[in-house]
């Protein structure tokens, strides 16, 4: 029997990612934490005291989303009692060590605001506190798309629009938890409602435009996703439920409504679990694609590559 | 002050110790013309490791029962039959022994967050042990799909180049067992040297399809000290043509990602700041 021409049985030429569920849950988690810490210390910094229920409900969210981010990192390593060996070192050729770090640092101001809630700490400098915070925070909001992208995976490394999609999702997870709490809380006051909704509305439009963006780029790497196991989660979770639906809501109602702000939210953030789990998930159908491989690293005139002698091949 | 031995003690925890002095680079000039997939470099890694066995599973795929390379598997042996002349060459038998490519630049190295995929005095890319925590990080920057974790201790493994025989001037286990010299061992530029001087030699001979993969760098990709002489395309090989180093692309994705970032921060603040009374 004479295999194809092109490939070695078809067989795999990259190892399966075995990041699973454990990876997905913390970037949707670490999201809503690094988005709401921004929005809280945005709202803080120019909002005059408008926003001071909405900035205490958002500390809380934050430091909340926050608190499983370690255990889900920890629990996802081969040897979880090393976890601390990703502090031995700093190595910014690595997204995940810098990440690491950032995790470290950024948990420091969450903790620290979350207490302002009590009296005890009522000294603490919140707004200063959140400044000092906003680098981390936006790190931590920037940095999964960045950790995926620099890989040899096809479907996470061949755009460069992921880091824009998975930051966009964070945003949007911020604002829609926000919009939540602000709607249950029974003191919530309209400028803050509206404010919130606003922002809302834009960063929805913002995701969907680099989604849109991120799936023409990859071209055929982002098959995984749009035709593969991936695709139902994909299409239905996180471009129907997390960015169509909210759209219809928003668009047919003149004045958001408790209960719509609240529906709209709740598939907004449901989108954003399913886009983080469907990406993480994909790169192992990614990785199994041996055509698609060979595909992305074929020799182009800039990268020659170590190809065979053109005399050898007439 | 008169520090007590037991403090010294303590504190020498936190002394680095002297690294080892450099070696000549070394590596691995794996000619495939000279294979005949023997599988006895397989079986000498493994026995030299204490590698465990990887099951008994007929692939169906000529004589290739290993597949590809693994956490427990570091040298590979693949077989092609291209016994229909497909492709404008006589019928042939292509084997060709697979292992780590211990890249120049290695992206598993860039990419390994505790600092535990180091270049060792040989210039050899190795896992410390004591060190991996089994992030797999390593595993999707590869893009040979070398690395793998260990599902029975939690931690990435792939050819250490037989680290410790190399301590003890020794050659290699695969190398030392291969018995048609297809795996040769020793000083880099030497090997890059001989491969060249083989494949003058061999196209000289009529053989015009044999070229070296990985001799030299190219636009995008280091050079890899662990090199092959092929004889056909490397994806017959299941090795990409036109490998690419993922942080290459590492500027960019920050950029791409801060920008949008601090866009919707400034977006929101906007927002936040509208309807002042």
């Amino acid at each position: 029997m004479t295999p194809a021409v092109e490939g070695y049985y078809n067989l795999p030429m990259l190892k399966r990612p075995l990041w699973g569920w454990e990876i997905a849950l913390y970037f949707f988690s670490e999201g809503i934490s690094s988005g709401t810490f921004i929005l809280a210390t945005l709202a803080d910094v120019c909002g005059s005291g408008r926003y001071a229920a909405l900035i205490s409900q958002a500390h809380a969210v934050a430091f909340v989303s926050l608190l499983p981010c370690p255990p889900l990192l920890i629990a996802d390593l081969g040897r979880p009692e090393r976890f601390h060996h990703m502090l031995r070192t700093f190595k910014i050729s690595s997204p995940m060590s810098v990440g690491a770090w950032a995790l470290l640092g950024f948990s420091a101001p969450v903790t620290l605001l979350a207490l302002t809630r009590f009296r005890w700490f009522r000294w603490i400098p919140a707004k200063a506190v959140g400044l000092a915070g906003m680098p981390f925070a936006l790190f931590m909001l920037g940095y999964p798309g960045v950790l995926l992208s620099t890989t040899s995976i096809p479907v996470w490394s061949q755009s460069r629009w992921l880091g824009a999609l998975l930051t966009a999702s964070s945003m949007a997870c911020g604002a829609s938890a926000l919009a939540i709490a602000t709607a249950l809380h029974p003191a919530g006051k309209a400028p803050a409602r509206e404010a919130i909704h606003r922002i809302e509305g834009l960063v929805n439009v913002a995701e969907a435009a680099v989604l849109a963006g991120y799936v023409y780029t990859a071209g055929p790497a982002a098959h995984p996703l749009t035709k593969g196991r991936q695709s139902k989660l994909f299409l239905f979770g996180a471009v129907v439920a997390g960015l169509a639906l909210p759209a219809l809501i928003t668009a047919t109602r003149k004045k958001p409504g408790r209960s719509s702000t609240i529906l709209s939210g709740a598939l907004s953030l449901a989108g954003a679990l399913a886009l983080k789990w469907s990406i993480v998930h994909a790169g192992r159908e990614s990785a199994d694609d041996a055509a698609g491989t060979r595909a992305v690293t074929r020799a182009t005139p800039t990268n020659r590559g170590w190809r065979q002698p053109e005399a050898a091949r007439s | 002050m008169n520090a007590n031995p037991f403090t010294l003690e303590m504190l020498d925890v936190w002394k680095r110790p002297e690294p080892p002095k450099q070696q000549v680079e070394t590596g691995f000039f794996t000619d495939t013309t000279l294979c005949i997939g023997c599988k006895a470099c397989e079986v000498a890694c493994k026995q030299w490791n204490q590698l465990p066995g990887d099951g008994f599973h007929w692939t169906g795929n000529s004589y290739d029962n290993t597949s590809a390379l693994s956490a427990t598997t570091w040298r590979h042996v693949a077989f092609v039959e291209q016994m229909d002349g497909t492709g404008g060459h006589v019928p042939r038998w292509l084997m060709m022994s697979d292992v780590c490519k211990h890249c120049v630049q290695a992206p598993c190295q860039e990419a390994c967050p505790t600092g535990s995929l180091i270049y060792n005095e040989f210039g050899n890319v190795y896992v410390q042990q004591d060190i991996c925590n089994g992030c797999a990080y390593c595993v999707v920057a590869c893009p040979f799909g070398v690395l793998d974790r260990n599902h029975q201790d939690g931690k990435a493994h792939k050819c250490t180049l037989c680290y410790d025989r190399q301590k003890d001037g020794m050659t290699p286990a695969c190398a030392k067992s291969c018995p048609t010299a297809s795996i040769q061992f020793g000083p880099v530029e030497e090997l890059r040297e001989r491969a060249r001087k083989r494949v003058e030699e061999l196209q000289a001979r009529g053989e015009t399809d044999a070229y070296l993969y990985g001799a030299e760098a190219t636009e995008e990709y280091s050079a890899l000290n662990s090199f092959f002489l092929l004889k056909d395309k490397p994806t017959v090989y299941n090795l990409p043509e036109a490998p690419k180093r993922p942080v290459d692309n590492l500027k960019t994705n920050y950029l791409v990602s801060f920008a949008t970032a601090v866009g919707l921060t400034v977006l929101s603040a906007l927002c936040f700041s509208r309807g002042k009374k």
